[in-house]
């Protein structure tokens, strides 16, 4: 862990535009709470929550989103604007270099989907239904936020289209494809994170069962971290600079 | 020797040109033609091929199990149908909009190559149709194409050929306009977000955010509040207006538990308000070029 | 090729920098291919024309490309995969960006904590000194120039006070006060033993600042050495002197008599160019010729020693 990678990094990912950006998604989910709230016609609340505002917005489409931006960002921006030979040609190892960039992008996806997930979960429970549905699932989704993070990370460092690929797996192959071929839910971050917050949350299964056993959710989100950063760390130690002349 | 010290010029023999220019409508064809080749990543590096091909070759995969399944069994049983084909390719398309449309809009932005563009005979109203009618064309290899190839597929499936187009030709019409109306749209709107930053992090995220999002959001509101709501929801997100004018135009009705069917409006509005959604992007997008320092 | 001379062995054969038979190839492009050379302190130039192979040769030195083939040595070490190196090396890249955020001084700083160095605010004020910028050291990097931006990155290379320092088209966008003082600056980097190669396209440049030069043409080592020594092994190329005299049109007679003479041109009533092929002759045989024919020479000078005329003798091989 390297302390002036961490801080640069925090820097670079606190952009304006960034936070507006990202602040615009994490809107999303509160105010569809609201209208739900206020607009809606015979909701269950504790049902909403549980099939609907947590596993289908929150995690299917804002937790992968925020953490495809920041994890993108951290790394891949030093390639793409160009200053990451300024990071390289220092000696220091390169696990140095990934780890304080995962942890802010975990942090910085985290705090985002910490923010939406339980003030969108207080808005739709409040007074009405188990709050334990809101905080578990929001747990739930900063654990997720880790893997999806060290996914995104590697695939920057592997190529620059890491945003289309990122975007790619999780709508087409979280999205689409788990969906036909149930199988494939053993390699889907989505289903670790839904098995996890089934876990936390405590729900019945009437209102909400994951695919996933937790203890395969576990694996399924340690092999993730732990084979991604490995990944990353490997392939940025033999990274070679494009375009020769 | 020519004395450098007094100013002179000489005649090297250069001529000006003054026969006929190909004027406007050459550059505007020839702006197309490019940016067409582009979105699929010809004339350019291999890298820049994988995604629009890749993506492209997705989008025809229903057609083509249809194809196998009526080519090879003598099963008539239509697994896909014309009228829903882009409820299964639509994050395709999505996503190919989200990987061409910010290099399309972004990057003569990128490298500050617009200004040689508007220095030209092009004016920006046809640097912007230019690259509007490259992704919509491109498109239709997506959606179009695809479609043409279930068409067969399904003439397959039957026993009599012949007798299955003789009776099926009138679906021609709602296969071209849906795909045409279907295309001009999501271009729009992908490049109205992509001709806003250069930066194709930012575009690239938001175009596919708000066809996702807008989807899952729009599908939720339709469920749980009143009709009105979900009306004004639906008519935000354009997968759902996709499906709607789909629908319209092959004369067929949304699944009554369907986002469409529990909001339950008559199919023109949605046909409606996509070429709304069209012409204010289309505007928007003219709008952009034309404030844009060059 | 039979006029360059034989990279190996010219040199001694180890150095501070060290390439033995490297050669880097994409897919079916060559860009270096099989060069051979060793470097000491002091300033070398690499030069040749845009897409020669410089900048890979540079990035091969700086542990950013693996070498295809071959080695690349730096400090008497491998340089691809070896993090360690950089405590003793630094690179300016030609395209490599700043951290916009960063003022100037926190830029160069964050290079010197991140090399680890005990006072690292203090490092980077010398540095910036160094290259002339602590008027500016409080501004954002994104704020800057181009030159001043290239001069920051200087900085932020030379903080750590490598033996080695890589540079890839380091005058790029300075104006001619700022070269004359990067000039300065490196010339006084060599003296104090440390080893300087940078890249340029620009021979003024290279003749300039470089005690020694790497010519590179198509991937290839085509000369190395002092370009006037370089200049010198070049037999087959002829030397061209530009004469003038009391009387030119009867020197040039004179002159085109003698074997060691193979052309004559008469530039105007002004002066002789005069075309040899064999140096020592000629310089002997010139004077002999002008006393004979009584002939007073007022000036007699070598028209091609610069960098610009070896170098475009050496492309058209």
């Amino acid at each position: 862990m390297n302390r002036v990678v961490f801080s640069i990094t925090l820097q670079q990912v606190a952009g304006k535009r960034r936070t507006l950006f990202i602040g615009l998604f994490a809107l999303i989910p509160v105010v569809l709470a609201v209208l739900v709230r206020t607009a809606g016609a015979n909701v269950e609340h504790e049902q909403w929550a549980a099939e609907g505002l947590f596993p289908v917005v929150i995690i299917g489409a804002l937790l992968p989103l925020a953490a495809l931006i920041f994890g993108t960002a951290v790394l891949g921006s030093e390639f793409e604007e160009g200053t990451a030979v300024y990071l390289l040609t220092k000696p220091i190892p390169r696990r140095a270099i990934v780890l304080p960039k995962l942890i802010v992008a975990w942090l910085a996806t985290g705090v985002v989907l910490l923010l939406t997930g339980s003030i969108a979960g207080m808005v739709a429970l409040a007074g009405t239904g188990d709050m334990q549905i809101a905080l578990g699932f929001t747990i739930a989704t900063v654990i997720g936020a880790l893997a999806y993070s060290a996914l995104f990370v590697m695939l920057s460092v592997l190529t620059s289209h890491a945003l289309i690929v990122g975007l790619g797996y999780v709508f087409l192959w979280e999205g689409v494809v788990t969906g036909l071929f149930t199988g494939t839910r053993i390699l889907s971050i989505r289903e670790y994170t839904l098995a996890i917050g089934d876990m936390l949350s405590g729900t019945p299964d009437v209102l909400f069962q994951a695919h996933l056993s937790e203890t395969g959710a576990i694996v399924g989100l340690v092999a993730v971290v732990g084979l991604a950063t490995w990944f990353a760390i490997a392939q940025l130690e033999r990274w070679e600079i494009t375009a020769g002349g | 020797m020519p004395d450098a010290t007094q100013g002179s010029i000489y005649d090297l023999g250069y001529r000006g040109y003054d026969g006929p220019r190909l004027g406007r409508g050459y550059a505007l064809l020839s702006l197309y033609i490019h940016s067409l080749r582009g979105v699929f990543g010809l004339g350019r590096r291999t890298g820049s091929k994988v995604f629009p091909i890749g993506l492209t070759v997705l989008a025809f995969i229903p057609a083509v199990i249809q194809l196998g399944i009526g080519a090879l069994t003598e099963s008539t049983v239509e697994f896909f149908h014309a009228h829903s084909y882009y409820g299964y390719t639509q994050v395709i398309l999505a996503l190919f909009c989200a990987a061409a449309a910010p290099p399309l809009a972004g990057r003569d932005q990128q490298t500050h190559t617009l200004s040689l563009y508007f220095s030209r005979s092009l004016e920006r109203m046809d640097y912007a149709m230019a690259k509007f009618g490259a992704l919509a064309t491109a498109l239709l290899a997506l959606t179009l194409a695809p479609q043409v190839v279930l068409f067969i597929g399904n003439g397959l499936a039957g026993n009599d050929l012949r007798g299955y187009f003789g009776d099926e030709w009138t679906q021609v019409v709602p296969i071209v306009a849906s795909a045409v109306v279907l295309c001009a749209f999501i271009a729009a709107i992908s490049l109205v977000i992509a001709a806003q930053t250069p930066r194709r992090a930012y575009s690239t995220v938001s175009i596919l955010a708000v066809f996702m999002l807008t989807w899952i959001v729009s599908s939720i509101v339709a469920e749980l509040t009143e009709r009105e709501i979900g009306l004004a929801a639906l008519l935000l997100s354009p997968f759902h207006m996709m499906r709607g004018f789909t629908l319209f135009l092959f004369g067929e009705t949304p699944g009554a538990t369907s986002p469409l069917g529990i909001v339950d409006y008559p199919g023109w509005i949605y046909l409606l308000a996509a070429i709304a959604w069209t012409a204010l992007a289309g505007y928007l997008i003219y709008r952009r070029y034309e404030g844009i320092n060059a | 090729m039979s006029a360059a001379p034989s990279p190996d062995g010219a040199r001694p054969a180890s150095g501070t920098i060290e390439l033995v038979n490297a050669s880097r190839w994409y897919g079916n492009i060559v860009a270096v291919n099989d060069i051979s050379f060793a470097l000491g302190p002091g300033v070398t130039g690499l030069l040749g024309p845009n897409g020669a192979g410089k900048t890979t040769i540079l990035h091969m030195l700086a542990g950013f490309l693996r070498p295809s083939n071959g080695n690349v040595l730096v400090l008497g070490e491998p340089a691809w995969r070896n993090v360690g190196m950089y405590r003793r090396v630094g690179l300016v890249q030609e395209r490599e960006a700043v951290y916009e955020f960063l003022s100037g001084h926190d830029f160069v700083a964050t290079s010197a904590r991140l090399h680890g160095l005990p006072d690292p605010d203090d490092a980077a004020a010398r540095a910036i000194d160094a290259v002339e910028m602590s008027e500016f050291a409080g501004r954002a990097t994104g704020t800057y120039s181009k030159g001043m931006k290239q001069r920051i990155k200087v900085a932020a290379a030379i903080v750590h006070e490598p033996e080695v320092l890589l540079l890839d088209e380091p005058f790029n966008g300075m104006d001619p006060r700022q070269r004359l003082h990067m000039m300065d600056l490196l010339r006084g980097m060599a003296k104090a033993g440390k080893t300087i190669v940078f890249s340029s396209h620009i021979l003024e440049e290279v003749e300039r600042l470089a005690e020694n030069v790497l010519v590179i043409v198509m991937g290839r080592l085509a000369a190395s050495g002092d370009f006037r020594a370089i200049r010198k092994l070049m037999t087959g190329r002829p030397h061209t002197f530009t004469v003038r005299s009391s009387d030119n049109r009867a020197l040039a007679s004179a002159f085109i008599a003698d074997p060691s003479v193979y052309g004559v041109d008469l530039d105007g009533s002004e002066a002789l160019v005069v075309r040899t092929k064999e140096l020592s002759a000629f310089a002997l045989a010139a004077p002999r010729i002008a006393k004979e024919h009584q002939i007073r020479i007022v000036e007699l000078r070598p028209t091609d020693e610069s960098l610009e005329s070896v170098f475009s003798y050496l492309v058209k091989q």
